[in-house]
């Protein structure tokens, strides 16, 4: 029993392949953070929830499976792996949903999942997303969401126990022609059932090497838990750096929940005035990257946004109008413009945990150039923003199987990453190009991207060579273009509402004016 | 020759709204005596979206409105006050190419009457002293005026039709951070239709006379 360590044993032969291994890292598959554990515990739990759908509560069956570990070791993160949320929503509710004319719809889950270790406790959001899936005529509908969990640790021996508490559904509605259904999207909020089969326990994960069973089943918490360190994501702002009781939930992982406020500080101070134009907004998504047949999550990121006014150049049958805008921003973390520290991991050679913390930095200018139309007859409109930034990928740390590589302290690509640009001789030199479409058509709801209020932008990236990797006579350089460095490499960012600071709005601001949107990365 | 340009695209754009209003016959005498029952408080629910235009069209999915109605004479007559209306809620706000759209009215507002067909039950008006702050990102506008507008006894509903030139972008404050899309030759519009109910549940009815 004793012999049941979380860490993966590091071996010398592993750290020799490090430099090989290196190369797969960087902006690779985001699979469960750090520490792997003998003994997995594969838990599916059955859950009865009562959802509010918009003809009233209804019951409905959530399954939870994921993969936990049979046990940790105290100060190691650690994830559950494979975790799918299914909701089998009643033939009431699927009705609730055809009486928006909806014919399909694609779910996205938020579990909130408590971590208590004796009584200290903390909260993780398990985020999963699904395809878009038909809705039938009548009957229920399953839903299955699967998607990256936070990583959580504990600093001391005992047992964290994981319990699913309340479940929020996001449903994106469409109708049979393809635009969206009703209100567009509609959010059911469910509780867990007061007879849930203990209070929705999920699996209970002993820490450290002296507690009984290695296979982990339910026992009750031990002694107290701590902080960790693994993933500063979006959050390294460790806060209270004292010995903290609570287990951690690293937000390496996907955005973190407005309610928790698991965002990076995005705000206008002394040194970044706002104007009256001014507009700041979170924005997070994931990247491809082709060679490594992975995404990686882009983390949750500042940005300020000065609106440039929208000007209109009518039609010559004045039944319309061009309409054009353009803003300049800025990713802002800690003063400096770049993206907060994230971290991939990557299984190299499907086994091998090996990770790479990375940031995103600004070269130069950003900007978004919006263009489109409007129709005074059929009040039609329609418009094309178009952000341009130029980043370079920054590599500051690797570890293979937890033991640290010397990257060097000038680890990036040689020149920003670029997108096929349109329009070179206007927009020259390298710089990512993400595209967002909105159009609107009254008397519904306009669908898509929209300026001040967020929504997907897309594009593909070049990733250029590396320079400057490795360090003691190690040159890496070659190792990581290799593996990492191409074109094609799909790109996906989800912007959230903006806050118009000096348009104080409640709905769109917390009260120290940073956004009070936190979007969701999709995929 | 541009600012012509765009008075006349945006009275374009208004006709149809505007050609609706002009179908309904008017009666042979003004009326001057109007009989609002029953009287006192109401709610207004906005039926299908209600839908602004500001150059640029902007849909809200939810709109109410409160205050009260009592009988009146003279013509034109206020036969009820809007003490409160709101445009979108913090969980569904109105929205716009531009994004999320926050509309604060500045109240009373009026419902005014000035002509009944006693045939069809339909009172034709406008409502009045209407002034509201727009915000869509940093562009921020304020519009004032009145929005034509016919109640229908039988079915309750408060239709809502402003043509060009019933509503304008102030001056001041005048618009800010909004580009040429609004400037103070805007000529707003207000589309929407709301069901009304009286306290007690009932559709009020509206009857105008002339004794």
């Amino acid at each position: 029993m004793r012999s049941h360590r979380a860490a993966v044993p590091r071996s010398p032969r592993i750290r020799a392949r490090s430099a090989s291994l290196t190369a797969c890292v960087v902006l690779a598959a985001l699979v469960p953070t750090a520490a792997s554990a003998t003994g997995a515990q594969e838990v599916d739990a059955e859950l009865p929830y009562v959802c509010a759908l918009p003809s009233g509560e209804l019951p409905v069956t959530v399954r939870v499976s994921a993969d936990f570990p049979g046990r940790a070791t105290p100060g190691e993160a650690f994830s559950p792996d494979g975790v799918t949320t299914t909701v089998e929503l009643p033939a009431e509710a699927v009705a609730d949903l055809t009486a928006l004319d909806a014919t399909t719809a694609r779910a996205a889950t938020r579990l909130g999942v408590g971590v208590t270790q004796n009584e200290a406790a903390a909260t993780a959001t398990w985020r999963g997303t699904a395809e878009q899936v038909a809705l039938p005529e009548s009957g229920p509908l399953t839903l299955t969401t699967t998607g990256d969990v936070p990583a959580v640790t504990g600093r001391s021996d005992g047992d964290l126990a994981f319990t699913a508490g309340a479940l929020a559904v996001d449903l994106a509605l469409g109708a049979a022609d393809g635009s969206p259904a009703g209100p567009g999207s509609l959010t059911v909020d469910c509780s867990l059932a007061e007879d849930a089969p203990g209070e929705g326990l999920l699996a209970t994960v002993p820490l450290g090497q002296d507690a009984a069973d290695p296979d982990g089943t339910p026992a009750p918490p031990g002694s107290s838990p701590g902080t960790p360190g693994a993933s500063p994501g979006p959050q390294d702002e460790p806060g209270d750096r004292r010995r903290e009781r609570a287990p951690e939930i690293a937000e390496g992982a996907p955005g973190g929940a407005a309610a928790d406020r698991d965002a990076p500080p995005c705000l206008y101070d002394d040194e970044h005035p706002s104007t009256s134009a001014s507009l700041n907004a979170y924005v997070t998504g994931y990247t491809n990257v082709k060679k490594l047949k992975g995404a990686s999550l882009l983390p949750l990121s500042c940005v300020l946004i000065e609106q440039g006014p929208t000007d209109i150049d009518f039609f010559p049958d004045f039944s319309g109008g061009y309409l054009s805008q353009h803003s300049e921003g800025t990713l802002r973390h800690q003063g400096r413009a770049q993206t907060p520290p994230f971290e991939a991991t990557f299984l190299t050679f499907g086994f091998t945990p090996t990770k790479a913390t990375m940031v995103l930095e600004q070269t130069g200018p950003m900007t978004m150039d919006a263009s489109g139309e409007t129709s005074f007859v059929t009040l039609a409109t329609s418009l094309e923003t178009r952000v341009r930034i130029p980043l370079v990928l920054r590599v500051t740390a690797l570890e293979v199987n937890g033991t640290p590589l010397a990257i060097g302290a000038n680890c990036r690509t040689q020149r920003p990453l670029h997108s096929p640009e349109p329009d070179p001789a206007k927009f020259p030199g390298d710089h990512v190009l993400l595209t967002g479409k909105g159009t609107h058509q009254p008397p519904d709801q306009p669908v898509g991207y929209l300026l001040s209020s967020g929504g997907p932008l897309t594009g593909e990236v070049t990733i250029p060579a590396f320079t400057g990797c490795g360090a003691g006579g190690e040159n890496l350089d070659r190792l990581l273009t290799a593996s990492v460095s191409g074109p094609g490499n799909y790109i996906k960012q989800t912007q959230g509402q903006t806050c118009a600071v000096q348009v104080f709005n409640p709905a769109e601001c917390t009260e120290d004016l940073q956004p009070l949107k936190i979007p969701v990365p999709e995929r | 020759m541009k600012k012509n340009m765009r008075r006349f695209a945006v009275v374009a754009g208004a006709a149809a709204a505007a050609f609706g209003l002009t179908a309904a016959p008017a009666s042979a005498v003004p009326s001057t005596t109007w009989t609002v029952t029953p009287s006192g408080s109401y709610t207004a629910t906005n039926s299908g979206n209600i839908v602004l235009t500001a150059t640029i069209p902007m849909t809200c999915t939810t709109s109410s409105a409160s205050g009260t109605m009592a009988s009146t004479t003279g013509n034109p007559a206020t036969v009820a006050s809007i003490n409160a209306i709101n445009f979108g809620t913090a969980a569904s706000p109105c929205t716009s190419i531009l994004g999320n759209v926050t509309t604060v009215a500045t109240v009373p507002w009026t419902v005014v009457a000035q002509d009944y067909t006693a045939a069809t039950g339909v009172t034709k008006g406008y409502v009045g002293n209407v002034k509201a702050v727009v915000t869509a990102g940093a562009c921020k506008f304020t519009v004032t005026g009145k929005a034509s507008a016919t109640y229908t006894n039988s079915t309750g509903v408060l239709a809502v039709s402003s043509v060009s030139g019933d509503l304008a972008v102030s001056s001041s404050p005048a618009p800010v951070n909004c580009g040429s899309v609004v400037t103070t030759a805007t000529k707003p519009i207000f589309k929407g239709n709301y069901a009304i109910k009286a306290s007690n549940g009932t559709i009020p009815k509206i009857v105008g006379t002339n004794p």
